[in-house]
């Protein structure tokens, strides 16, 4: 074990492989009491790089969770760390996704429009 | 060689160091003798009981027990009670009470029961319902038995903190009726009370069936955007802003008494952050639950949904409260 070459490992103690694949592959979106507020699957464009979701009407949007699922490897960046402030509807947040071998970076846009009465 | 030796000795050693002491069966002690638990969990809030169950025994050829007491450090409410029964289980797991003595008697601070049959081993209850004055501050007890032959035993347990929350059961709300809800009364006021209490209406309970959007069951603040106030005019005066969180799995158990054991205490409120939460929760379902801030920052609550009835436009709630300044 000890004669291996040490594989080589990013600035957040992450493997770095030889993956080259960068998407997002599945979105949720939680709200403050940990229960989704989306009412139908999000839409991802992984060519556009955008992830359409809407969420209830009466949705409290300054207080939500997002969870991103990404393809295997992959990172994303900003990391989530707690509730996210997604009343800001005219300035859709933006998170990007960082491919296993750390060369590929694509920047998805989150846009959430809010269910109608 | 030297070192087989040594090791020789070594195993020798080991095997005369595993030998065990021959057992005896204890010797009871020839003397009265108490031991006490405490049976209830969670925070101690006013109006609930704090239970201890106290153990007292003596051989009989001693004497009996003549009597049982405890001293709390600060009076409990006058339902507060020492069992004067002594149970068991019988076969149909039922407990049966058999009467060792005179119902309790409550003196200041102390509850007393004197033994009217012989007794030598019995295991009391004891029931002490926290009194309001007593909120924010440590009670502690004071077992002691005596028995005939002169001896006497004590046994002291706490301190317990009395917790600064206000709790009330099981109010009804129902939408256009009992809906005006008051966090400094904790109470539910109809449209008729309202102008009285104008000032202390915290939230507003609704019920809609809006077609292609989830409202049902709903709790507004009366400043809230009249969005969320659908077909709905307020009496005047109504115009508090309180700040609300919708809460999911949080079944308090002073609050749901269902099988959770969950409690919400002192700290909760104290550590609660509701910097930037809404002033509207909306689709609430049955054991749902709400945070509450009101527009004074002077209480902060915990609103749970005992039941909702979407037929009946009317739902159960329930609520503990903390008092910031």
């Amino acid at each position: 074990m000890g004669c291996r070459k040490e594989a080589p490992i990013d600035e957040d103690g992450l493997l770095i492989t030889t993956r080259a694949e960068c998407y997002v592959s599945n979105f949720e979106l939680l709200g403050a009491d940990f229960q989704t507020v989306r009412t139908k699957n999000a839409v991802i464009d992984t060519i556009a790089c955008t992830v359409d979701v809407t969420v209830f009407y009466g949705t409290d949007l300054k207080h939500l969770y997002p969870q991103f699922t990404l393809v295997t490897d992959a990172k994303l960046d900003p990391k989530i760390t707690g509730f996210t402030d997604f009343s800001d509807l005219a300035n859709p947040r933006t998170y990007s996704v960082i491919s296993g071998n750390r060369q590929v970076r694509k920047t998805y846009k989150v846009n959430v429009t809010v269910q109608p009465r | 060689m030297k070192s087989y030796i040594m090791s020789l000795l070594g195993l020798c050693l080991l095997v005369t160091a595993c030998k065990d002491k021959e057992y005896a069966i204890p010797e009871a002690k020839n003397e009265l003798q108490n031991d006490c638990i405490k049976r209830t969990l969670g925070p101690n809030v006013a109006g609930l009981n704090i239970e201890f169950a106290y153990a007292i025994a003596l051989p009989a050829a001693k004497g009996k027990i003549v009597s049982a007491q405890v001293e709390a450090s600060i009076a409990g409410e006058a339902t507060t009670y020492l069992e004067h029964r002594s149970y068991y289980t019988n076969g149909s797991g039922e407990d049966v009470g058999i009467q060792i003595g005179d119902p309790a008697v409550n003196e200041g601070n102390t509850t007393k029961v004197n033994f009217t049959k012989d007794t030598n081993a019995v295991t009391l209850r004891y029931f002490y319902v926290i009194p309001k004055s007593a909120q924010g501050k440590e009670v502690r007890f004071t077992f002691s038995a005596k028995s005939s032959n002169g001896e006497t035993v004590s046994y002291a347990m706490g301190p317990y903190k009395i917790s600064k929350m206000d709790m009330v059961l099981d109010l009804p709300v129902k939408n256009a009726e009992a809906s005006f809800i008051s966090v400094a009364d904790m109470a539910v006021y109809t449209e008729k009370d309202v102008p009285a209490n104008a000032d202390k209406i915290d939230l507003v309970y609704l019920y809609r069936a809006i077609t292609g959007i989830s409202f049902n069951h709903a709790l507004v603040s009366p400043g809230a955007n009249a969005e969320y106030l659908p077909d709905i005019t307020l009496p005047p005066g109504l115009n508090r802003v309180t700040k609300v969180r919708k809460t999911w799995n949080l079944r308090d158990f002073h609050l749901a008494r269902l099988q959770y054991g969950i409690y919400i205490d002192d700290l909760d409120f104290e550590q609660l952050d509701m910097t930037g939460s809404p002033d509207y929760v909306i689709n609430l379902k049955s054991e749902a639950g709400a945070w509450v801030e009101t527009a004074d920052g002077r209480y902060r609550a915990y609103i749970y949904m005992n039941k909702v009835e979407d037929s009946k436009k009317s739902a159960t709630i329930s609520m503990k409260r903390y008092t910031l300044k």
